[in-house]
């Protein structure tokens, strides 16, 4: 069964079995919802490997994978889609192999650069959400003035060690302004490194949160950061302005 | 008064000996800010990034109350 016939299936009311499992959560509006809708995932390394696999299984219908970064050994550790066979290949387009592998529903574009001032707007024009799967602050800072000029809904996250913390940006929040501003471009990860479990944690709350603004279901982590702590098994969500 | 201090991630480091998963009590002179929290626990400010008073994001110069619950964030980047 293709796309096309997915879609008319979903439209007479009926939930394809690929689906089946996800009928309780989104129902039938949910999936047509999703599968209708357009992510950019900004990063296909930790954080962009997790998210990819899940909006893809998930079903959400189009998405754009930005990333001109190769793999290479030191991924292995957490990276989803890196392999030891795909060493040196492009994450993006090591993406877009692994979401026709398992959902022909789903299209996927790869962009095999970085997001850069000058390519942003037009890399991100036309999304209904932005996924943040980058790993530095000033790609972060160019991420947030572009969606915001654009309109569109950004979901943040961000790793170290036993790390990670998530918060869905709507227009106007000016959160990664105030956060990624100031001092070195990168956090304590530089010390702490990024094991298996952490990038897979904070990117699966990360696409509930784009699940979430895609099918209007449950409550945003909007002006809340989530924040976990699994050395000490702190899960906390804090008030942000 | 007497505040809650919470540290986490690689601030924990900075906790005494006798803290249980980076959290200790510290007592303060009334009116005291976070700026002057930071100083008394002998951290580098430029080695926090966020500061939260009751679960709330705050500023440095954000005055203390008695039992308030004061988290110290590092910065987190990674992907």
């Amino acid at each position: 069964m293709g796309r096309h016939e997915t879609l008319q299936m979903l439209e007479t009311g009926k939930m394809p079995e690929r689906y089946l499992r996800n009928l309780g959560t989104i129902g039938i509006s949910g999936q047509l919802r999703l599968l209708n809708a357009k992510v950019a995932v900004v990063g296909a390394g930790g954080l962009g490997g997790g998210i990819i696999e899940l909006l893809t299984r998930q079903g959400v219908g189009y998405l754009r994978i930005i990333d001109g970064d190769v793999f290479a050994a030191h991924n292995l550790n957490r990276q989803l889609l890196s392999t030891e066979r795909n060493l040196g290949m492009n994450k993006a387009i090591a993406a877009t192999h692994r979401v026709a592998d398992v959902n022909s529903d789903v299209s996927a574009e790869a962009v095999p650069k970085m997001l850069e001032t000058e390519n942003a707007a037009e890399l991100l024009a036309g999304m209904d959400v932005v996924v943040d799967a980058l790993d530095n602050f000033s790609s972060r800072l160019i991420l947030s003035k572009t969606t915001q000029e654009l309109g569109i809904p950004l979901v943040h996250g961000a790793i170290a060690g036993f790390t990670g913390q998530v918060t869905t940006l709507l227009p106007g929040d000016q959160w990664l302004e105030k956060n990624c501003s100031t001092g070195a471009d990168k956090g304590i990860e530089t010390g702490l490194g990024n094991p298996a479990t952490t990038p897979a944690l904070t990117a699966a709350i990360q696409t509930q949160e784009v699940i979430k603004l895609l099918t209007g279901v449950g409550e945003l982590l909007h002006r809340k950061l989530l924040y976990f702590d699994t050395e000490v098994n702190v899960f906390e969500i804090l008030t942000i302005g | 008064m007497l505040i809650e201090v919470r540290l986490y991630a690689t601030l924990r480091q900075s906790a005494p000996a006798t803290a249980t998963s980076g959290v200790f009590p510290v007592q303060m002179p009334d009116g005291s800010t976070i700026g002057e929290l930071v100083s008394a626990i002998q951290i580098d400010p430029a080695e926090i990034k966020l500061y939260m008073v009751n679960g709330a994001s705050v500023e440095m110069d954000h005055v203390l109350h008695e039992g308030d619950r004061v988290g110290m964030f590092p910065p987190v980047g990674g992907g």
